[in-house]
């Protein structure tokens, strides 16, 4: 540790600048982390209630809930490869969406091309694989352990499974 | 743009809009105004995506675009501003306030116009005929008409005001107003023209058209339909089917949008009319209610006070349920005037005394009672009776604040100590002396109004972010518990539409243990009490 003289006890602050003088006490050690909110004096006055308050908060959860139905609500998978079946009310929108579709007709032929020969390259390379990783002559479902006989059930998670 | 109302807004967005939009806004707050293909190579995202979100952003109106700045052949820049972004918070209000003065036609009115951002006035019409229809009885349904009329009500009273049709990009001539051909994409009130450019004209407001306010001409018959339930064998319960062979009733191109500043001009009259009632009696908010709605059309919507308005005119057009004789309104009327608020002032001595609504000291005297009650509600009423010193006496040394606040001196230290950490009291210097030496400078408390109300405003804001965010992370939390109670509510329903015995229906109601329901419900009671927080702010 830097500052640490031969026997001489210095520390990284002066005493009298802190305010600390002789014969105080220290302060109360800290014992446990410092509480996550702070400490409020004054308690803050409830929520206002009434019917008032309570119709706009049904008005505002509804709107929120019809706004994820409306089309301005764009997730960001929707416009993978042109899937835009969307129709948005603006002329602005449906111009862009006429583009769109000229483009993606477009795009979705030259993609599809580029799949199959990406689809043939990977069979090739995973056939490849395949023999280099294990030498067998047995189907690969032969050394299955029945770990997955049964299935997943999606109904009800709560019942216990046998 | 601070950075705490460009969090909010970027929650708000990404609540309503969707995570896509969130983050081309944000960006388009923090970085000013952007050309297209800037705002695709900062964020990352694809073309068509941000082509959608700015789409969005304008068609709801927190986005402007104009021609670039490098003139008239550069691409054009969007704008995003966050007052209109955060107009969004406000949107329950504007719904009930709609509802309270047009009843349920008028709330659903405003509530699609709100979601769509805007709409021509026919397919606004449907729309809400339909959502009407719905709510009705069987075989009753909504006529188009009756929606109409209420829309015009609404336009006439100006809550709904035309999108201006946008000037040509790149031609300096002003467009005519309202022309149909154009698509009509919108500009917003001028108040980011800061980066003034030379070559494109200053930006319009919606009311500086002439036909701002007109209802176009409209042939639309019919009633709202009713929609086709799932099951078979149910025929559709409308009576006339409607005539709409064709999609063109005559107002193609004209949308419109929810006017808010009309709504706000409301809320002001509202926000007054409420503390006088609180303050002195119901009698005389009744009596400044007659005179803010004798001059609704008379008042810009700027002006500091109302027109004056005669005693004999106040008395003429009291409602007929206050049968108050005429010198006890004269005494009302002179109790309003000797009131400290200043919410009425008389203006001259003819037709019996001329009194006007201060309008502007009215909202600032609300203003300066709202920080003292939060100081009251933080510290004490001890800290709070210092700042109203403060406020009253402008300033004053720190001496003078223990005397006139007759509070001991160790106690009135801490709390104007703590009222400075709090950034609610500023410390002014005045030095005797060039070198400003401590011995020798008066030190004067003082409080600025209006720096401080604003700091209000933005803790307000951050509150506001603080509680959505709290919200969805307890949405996120319990995102499984939620999603198995939908499921079982949708088979219960299902159950119940096909005629179920009722040891099935409780047989699936069971499939939810005791203690999830408790947790459900204790979900349910803080998220309400969240976002009725929320509202409140």
């Amino acid at each position: 540790m830097a500052g640490r003289g031969r026997g001489r006890r210095t520390m990284s602050f002066s005493i009298d600048a802190v305010g600390i003088n002789r014969g105080d006490s220290l302060p109360p050690s800290m014992q446990q982390p410092t509480p996550l909110f702070p400490v409020m004096e004054q308690k803050p006055l409830p929520l206002a209630g009434g019917e008032e308050a309570e119709y706009l908060l049904a008005l505002k959860q509804e709107f929120r809930g019809a706004m994820r139905s409306l089309p301005c609500f764009i997730q960001p998978t929707a416009a993978h490869r042109g899937q835009s079946h969307f129709h948005l009310n603006c002329v602005l929108c449906q111009t862009l969406e006429k583009k769109e579709e000229q483009e993606s007709s477009e795009e979705e032929e030259g993609e599809e091309k580029k799949k199959q020969e990406e689809e043939e390259a990977e069979g090739e390379e995973e056939y490849d694989e395949e023999e280099f990783e294990e030498e067998t002559d047995y189907i690969m479902s032969y050394f299955d352990n029945g770990e997955d006989f049964g299935g997943d059930s999606d109904d009800n998670m709560d019942e216990a499974i046998y | 743009m601070t950075a705490q109302e460009v969090r909010l807004c970027g929650l708000l967005l990404r609540e309503h809009f969707g995570e896509v939009v969130e983050k081309v806004g944000t960006h388009l707050l923090r970085s000013g105004a952007q050309n297209l293909r800037t705002i695709i190579h900062e964020t990352g995202i694809s073309l068509d995506l941000v082509k959608k979100s700015l789409c969005v952003l304008v068609q709801h109106g927190a986005c402007v675009f104009s021609s670039g700045r490098k003139g008239p052949g550069s691409p054009t820049e969007y704008q995003a501003s966050s007052d209109r972004i955060l107009r969004i918070l406000r949107y329950p209000r504007y719904i009930y306030t709609a509802k309270t003065l047009y009843g349920d036609t008028g709330e659903i009115i405003i509530e699609e116009l709100l979601q769509r951002g805007h709409m021509t006035m026919s397919s606004n019409v449907k729309t809400v005929a339909d959502r009407l229809t719905q709510n009705m009885e069987e075989g009753r349904s909504m006529d188009y008409s009756e929606v109409s009329s209420a829309f015009s009500n609404l336009v006439e009273t100006h809550f709904l005001q035309r999108c201006p049709p946008l000037a040509g990009l790149g031609t300096t001539d002003a467009s005519t107003p309202a022309t149909p051909a154009t698509p009509a994409n919108p500009t917003t009130p001028a108040t980011l023209a800061t980066s003034a450019t030379p070559a494109s004209t200053t930006v319009p407001t919606p009311e500086s058209f002439p036909d701002c306010y007109k209802v176009p001409h409209m042939t639309l018959i019919g009633r709202g339909k009713r929609q086709l339930s799932s099951e078979d064998g149910e025929e559709q319960r409308n009576a006339k089917k409607a005539k709409l062979d064709s999609d063109t009733h005559g107002d193609e191109g004209i949308y419109w949008q929810v006017n808010f500043e009309r709504f706000h001009l409301h809320f002001r009259d509202q926000a007054i009319i409420s503390a006088v009632a609180n303050k002195l009696d119901q009698t005389s908010s009744e009596i400044v209610r007659t005179m803010l709605r004798m001059s609704e059309v008379t008042t810009s919507p700027t002006a500091t006070c109302t027109k004056p308005l005669s005693a004999n005119e106040i008395f003429r057009s009291l409602p007929s349920s206050y049968n108050i004789p005429r010198p006890i309104l004269d005494q009302y009327l002179t109790l309003l005037v000797d009131d400290p608020m200043e919410f009425v002032g008389k203006a001259g001595e003819s037709g019996g005394g001329m009194y006007v609504v201060n309008l502007h000291r009215a909202l600032a005297n609300l203003a300066r009672a709202t920080l003292e009650s939060v100081v009251q509600e933080r510290f004490g009423s001890r800290s709070a009776r210092i700042f109203r010193l403060l406020l009253r006496k402008r300033h004053l040394e720190q001496k003078q604040v223990e005397d006139f606040a007759m509070i001991p001196a160790k106690e009135a230290k801490d709390m104007l100590y703590t009222l400075l950490s709090q950034n609610l009291v500023q410390l002014q210097e005045i030095p005797k002396t060039p070198d400003y030496a401590p011995s020798r400078t008066f030190y004067l408390y003082t409080v600025n109004q209006l720096p401080t109300a604003r700091m209000l405003l933005q803790n307000c804001y951050k509150t506001v972010a603080n509680l959505i965010e709290r919200r969805l992370y307890e949405t996120k939390e319990s995102k499984r518990l939620l999603e198995k109670s939908q499921r079982i509510e949708a088979i219960l329903a299902s159950l119940q539409a096909s005629g179920a015995e009722p040891e099935q229906l409780t047989e699936v109601e069971e499939m939810i243990t005791a203690p999830e329901k408790q947790q459900l419900e204790a979900l349910r009671l803080h998220i309400n009490k969240l976002d009725s927080a929320e509202n409140q702010e």
